[in-house]
């Protein structure tokens, strides 16, 4: 599917935003006046950051003034875009902490204004102070606990920083807000996971996480059957839970989740390896219906199926 | 049977011109107007401040967690659980907690609430104001005349809908009178203005009236009179009855059921 104007997905890759910039003549060329419609404004703003991506400050500046023009220039979500705009046009980090300070200057007025508020803490996360972000973002979620997006964002800081469990918690958050998202489940599982196999964990919570990975996956696999994350999370976790049969300690029973039998393990194994192949076997060979995979996913898939085979 | 002999009624083709056509494009107008109106009268939404953003949230959240808590492992829910039903319980959310247990305010001293209903007000003046001008109108110059037949038969009880204002007992139910004729245009303009102002037009009354009745729940939650630190008690009491069950639960077992490679 050719990238439109009106959507903007959260992992553009590369070529399909440089794709969309390239539209940018096209786009200015019309006056904006002419004829009001929804889609406009959304244009303008996907455009405004498909420019800023591949580095078209420019047309981006264009954008910018029209929707200004439009909106006003004290809309909250036109203010975090201008941020946005001269966080991209700053040189070197004097000018940032400059934007950071404007950003301060405008919260102080408003302390209830949320797209300034995460345009600061993205902000501070890319000049590299995490955990000034990870502050504000806490107080952020504490006027406003139903905050999908930011809650995401604050787990994946904790994750960047090694504190698996806030990431978790902060994950299930996110669950309680969306709760079939299959995506979440899957990335609960994989947190889980890493929890788990990460070393310097006390070797008693281990087991749990791995159990409660192997349902996180489970689940994601039962919402979306087609889901390749999924399918690749629970291979390896049914691997390395297979490899480990023989140590695993009796497990009690207050209020956790408890593994499995080793032949469903083993049957749930089965399962993943032979979707695994089947996904891979039909996008390696760009079957129709089966397009949709990240290449790079694929790949990995690949070699998780191939170090397996050497295994055995 | 003898045949009922078909009534005709002279009129003149002048009442076309000078009765049909006013009132409809009057009506057009009117709506139009009001549609405009109503959106110069729209008051910007209130900037909420953050205490109060804080409390309506928390509460959100409570019953999020409520509502998704088999999402969760037993013990991430009986965590939260714990937290909020103590934190719901001692008003740690509420905007001023020191007005804790006070009751409920009276909804009339508050100006916030005030608001909310000055703008109801003028919601209804500018429904009310236009119609009654209209009808009286319309009652002054036109009552009393028969300004069309319809091009299909009708029964009897059609009679006082189509025909108020003549009071002829016989008159066969299909000729209309000049109010008749402004009802139906009440009620019958609609796709008209979805037309000429598109779909989410404020001309239209009875979109009016279906929002009134559907934002009544919203609004009641959040609304004047309704007090916080009830409600968070409700939801701390819901929180703390809930039985845990996770939808985690043999959830390999359906997989294996559900899934055939």
């Amino acid at each position: 599917m050719a990238p439109s104007l009106l959507y903007n997905p959260t992992k553009l890759p590369p070529s399909a935003a440089l794709q969309l910039a390239q539209q940018a003549p096209r786009v200015l060329q019309g006056s904006p006046s002419s004829s009001e419609t929804v889609d406009q404004w959304a244009t303008y703003e996907n455009l405004l950051l498909a420019c800023l991506r591949t580095g078209d400050d420019e047309a981006a500046a264009k954008c910018m003034d029209r929707l200004e023009a439009r909106f006003g220039a004290d809309n909250e979500r036109v203010m975090a875009l201008r941020g946005l705009l001269s966080e991209a046009q700053a040189q070197g980090n004097r000018e940032l902490e400059a934007v950071l300070k404007q950003y301060d200057a405008i919260l102080e007025g408003n302390s209830t204004n949320i797209p300034i508020t995460k345009r600061r803490i993205a902000l501070l996360r890319s000049m590299g102070r995490v955990s000034d972000a990870a502050s504000a973002l806490v107080q952020l979620l504490d006027f406003s606990p139903t905050d999908a997006e930011a809650w995401s964002e604050l787990s994946d800081l904790y994750f960047t920083q090694g504190l698996y469990s806030q990431a978790i918690y902060a994950l299930e958050e996110v669950l309680l807000l969306s709760p079939n998202a299959w995506n979440i489940h899957a990335r609960l599982g994989e947190l889980q996971y890493m929890a788990a196999t990460t070393s310097g964990n006390g070797g008693g919570s281990q087991p749990r996480y791995l159990a409660e990975a192997l349902k996180r996956f489970a689940r994601s696999i039962e919402l979306c059957d087609d889901y390749l994350r999924g399918y690749y999370g629970l291979k390896l976790v049914t691997t390395s839970l297979l490899k480990e049969q023989a140590k695993q300690a009796k497990q009690t029973d207050d209020g956790e989740f408890t593994l499995p039998d080793s032949k469903t393990i083993e049957r749930l194994d089965e399962l993943a390896t032979a979707k695994l192949s089947e996904i891979v076997r039909h996008s390696t060979l760009k079957d129709r219906g089966w397009r949709g995979y990240d290449e790079r996913e694929v790949a990995a898939a690949r070699e998780l199926l191939s170090q397996n085979g050497i295994e055995r | 049977m003898a045949q009922v002999p078909v009534q005709t009624i002279h009129r003149d083709p002048q009442l076309f011109c000078w009765i049909l056509f006013p009132i409809t494009i009057v009506m057009i107008l009117t709506g139009v107007l009001r549609h405009y109106a109503s959106v110069l009268m729209q008051s910007a939404p209130k900037k909420l401040d953050q205490k109060t953003i804080r409390e309506q949230r928390s509460l959100l959240h409570g019953i999020n967690v409520r509502g998704n808590f088999h999402a969760l492992s037993k013990k991430s829910f009986a965590t939260r659980r714990d937290a909020l039903v103590t934190a719901f319980e001692s008003g740690a959310y509420l905007k001023d907690p020191e007005r804790a247990g006070q009751g409920q305010p009276n909804p009339l001293s508050d100006p916030s609430s005030m608001e909310g209903m000055m703008g109801m007000m003028k919601n209804q003046m500018a429904m009310i104001i236009p119609n009654t001008l209209i009808m009286s109108w319309i009652n002054a110059f036109f009552s009393g005349y028969v300004i069309m037949k319809l091009p299909f038969p009708l029964t009897i009880k059609f009679k006082s809908m189509l025909q108020a204002g003549v009071m002829t007992k016989d008159m066969d139910p299909r000729w209309m009178s000049s109010i008749s004729w402004y009802f139906l245009c009440i009620f019958g303009l609609q796709s008209v203005f979805n037309f000429l102002l598109g779909s989410d037009n404020a001309a239209s009354q009875m979109a009016q009236q279906m929002g009134g009745m559907g934002a009544a729940p919203g609004a009641q939650m959040f609304g004047p009179g309704v007090d916080p630190d009830k409600q968070f008690k409700a939801e701390a009491e819901n929180l703390a009855v809930i039985e845990h069950y996770s939808v985690l639960d043999d959830v390999e077992a359906r997989l294996l059921a559900g899934i055939a490679v």
